[in-house]
């Protein structure tokens, strides 16, 4: 293809994406420098934002509860995720069904899902969740506060996330199933190794590519979770369930954005750490492209 | 080792037991032959299971939005009672549900449309030009799917404001259709990646232009392509709660922001919500089973998520 060619080709989409992403993104990190509201022009308060970014200890709970959350979440999914894939790997003709009604948290919007969620543990709401494990245990849950105590809360966060991403997870692994070689899974089995030795030593290794993105998605996507919490804990700020996309929200928007240059900066180290995140990956394309 | 496939429908799962047990009676099994049927069932279980738990929120939600609303809400909860529509009657007639939904759509198919129009072309220009630009856009697409919604949301907030197009239609899909830009970009060429470049080349040998290519054969043939590239899209669009809350008021609203704001309410705006819920699904829920094989197929090409 011609360089000229090229270009005509990719111009439309190049101004589109950043047009109207840099535009946006420039204002951000000015604002980032600034004592500012909206409509108004800032005054420059040099890294000020910055410095109160670092030592405001409401941020450093918001880091810590979102670092736990990606931890917990990432990890159940990844295990449980590569389980339910083999499973629904055997199946025949039951896989559609399987796949289907997995597939719905994925396709619902995160927030209605949370919603619709955040009802199983509503006691206003019926408490089918309290009814059901007391009513299975002999009253061994109780009536643990779903929305108001810390704990608790953050059990039920954790859970959704997992409701919701695990489809993801799941699906991906089972593409990378695909993949394994039966020569091998069969000359494994050949030489005597049992089912546990098979996934341990063929099926992980040969998909470690596949669970590696799996893991840099989980990373990236429950860094920035925002929706669910909207729903799940209305009291987020009090108990200290807020994540960082949620304290940049309250901060620079909801709380009357007095806040708009401490939440950019928010956003720019937000972005620092999601390169480093990313570095991996942008380092194979650039030996890919050299490579090709 | 297969799974046991009338359990895995999660009939009788019971009964299978009892089932094997029998036929261990009547011929005593190979060795091994019942841990088998006992892993069998465990896994068959397990995703049986799975599918519940998955589905259970939904189910409660249209559970709830079908009792008379006196004991909708009761605690501990009521199985039996005389089922009612009144909640979905009350939507359509006392809120403005039905201009959030046709906002929702309107949005979701104009990004659609213009996001594939114009991330064709420059998918498939950066599937077959191998200079150092096309390198460079790529890792820029790959940073700016990843950049946090909040750094371009609330600019855009502003910018949206101080042009008078806040609180539209056009301005949410703008901002979806270049949100998503990076996405569509990374998944059409992929696809594109795999049509080998000796038809181009076949083509063009026999007097077609760049551009004649790409409308007359690859177009064509990525047909399943582009239909998994508009479905993802159209889906993140009808899923954005971050972008449509902070970019819309009334006007504009879209359907998750209107059930997001329904969550603080009183029980009859609650139960109007959980009927609004329902309508939401049914659709999406289609589109999970029809749409099942593009969804799969995107997922395995490695290049979702916004």
């Amino acid at each position: 293809m011609r360089r000229r060619e090229f270009w005509v080709l990719v111009t439309p989409s190049v101004i589109v994406m950043f047009g109207f992403m840099l535009v946006p993104l420039y204002r951000t990190v000015r604002w980032s420098f600034q004592k500012v509201e909206y409509g108004a022009p800032g005054t420059s308060v040099g890294l000020s934002n910055y410095s109160g970014a670092l030592t405001d200890p409401r941020l450093g709970r918001a880091v810590l509860f979102t670092l736990l959350l990606t931890l917990v979440v990432t990890a159940f999914c990844l295990v449980f995720g590569y389980i339910l894939a083999s499973l629904v790997n055997q199946l025949g003709r039951m896989r559609p069904v399987v796949l289907g009604l997995v597939l719905i948290p994925y396709v619902l919007p995160h927030v209605v899902g949370a919603v619709a969620f955040s009802w199983l543990f509503d006691t206003n709401f019926g408490g089918i969740v309290n009814f059901v494990v007391n009513g299975v245990t002999g009253g061994m849950l109780g009536e643990p506060l779903w929305f108001t105590s810390v704990w608790p809360n953050r059990l039920m966060i954790a859970a959704n996330a997992v409701w919701f991403m695990l489809p993801f997870a799941m699906l991906m692994i089972l593409a990378g199933l695909q993949g394994v070689s039966t020569e091998t899974l069969e000359a494994a089995e050949i030489d005597g190794a049992s089912p546990l030795q098979r996934h341990l030593h063929v099926i992980i290794p040969s998909i470690r590519g596949v669970l590696g993105f799996v893991l840099l998605i989980f990373t990236m996507d429950v860094l920035r979770i925002f929706d669910s919490l909207i729903a799940l804990s209305p009291q987020a700020v009090s108990l200290g369930n807020e994540s960082l996309m949620l304290y940049i929200y309250n901060v620079a928007f909801r709380e009357g954005a007095v806040n708009l240059g401490l939440g950019s900066a928010i956003s720019v180290l937000t972005i620092l750490l999601i390169l480093v995140l990313l570095y991996p990956s942008i380092r194979t394309l650039v030996r890919e492209a050299k490579a090709a | 080792m297969t799974v046991d496939l009338t359990a895995a429908e999660g009939v009788h799962p019971r009964r299978t037991l009892a089932a094997a047990d029998e036929a261990t009676t009547v011929h005593p099994p190979r060795p091994g032959r019942r841990r088998r049927r006992t892993v069998a069932v465990i896994s068959a279980l397990v995703l049986v299971a799975t599918c519940v738990l998955m589905v259970a929120p939904f189910l409660w939600a249209a559970f709830s939005s079908v009792k008379p609303t006196d004991v909708a809400f009761s605690n501990p909860p009521v199985f039996r009672f005389g089922p009612t529509f009144q909640p979905y009657v009350d939507l359509w007639q006392t809120t403005n549900f039905y201009l959030y939904l046709a906002n929702t759509v309107i949005v979701a198919v104009i990004s659609t449309v213009v996001a594939l129009a114009v991330g064709l072309p420059c998918a498939y220009a950066l599937s077959r030009y191998a200079g150092p630009a096309s390198l460079i856009l790529l890792v820029l697409a790959l940073i700016f799917r990843a950049l946090p919604r909040f750094a371009v949301v609330l600019p855009m907030y502003e910018i949206s404001k101080s042009i008078g197009i806040y609180d539209t239609r056009v301005a949410l899909a703008a901002a979806l259709i270049a949100i998503n830009q990076p996405f569509t970009i990374w998944l059409l060429r992929n696809f594109f990646t795999e049509i080998p470049r000796e038809l181009d080349e076949a083509a063009m040998v026999d007097g077609c232009t760049r551009f004649g290519v790409l409308r007359r054969i690859m177009i064509p043939l990525m047909g399943p392509g582009i239909l998994t590239a508009g479905i993802f899209i159209f889906l993140f669009a009808f899923q954005e709660y971050l972008t449509a809350a902070v970019l819309t008021d009334i006007n504009a609203k879209t359907v998750p922001v209107f059930i997001a704001t329904q969550i603080g309410q009183n029980l009859p705006l609650l139960q109007q919500a959980s009927a609004a819920t329902v309508l939401l699904t049914l659709p999406v829920v289609g589109i999970a089973f029809i749409a099942q094989k593009y969804l799969v197929a995107g997922l395995a090409s490695g290049a979702v998520k916004g």
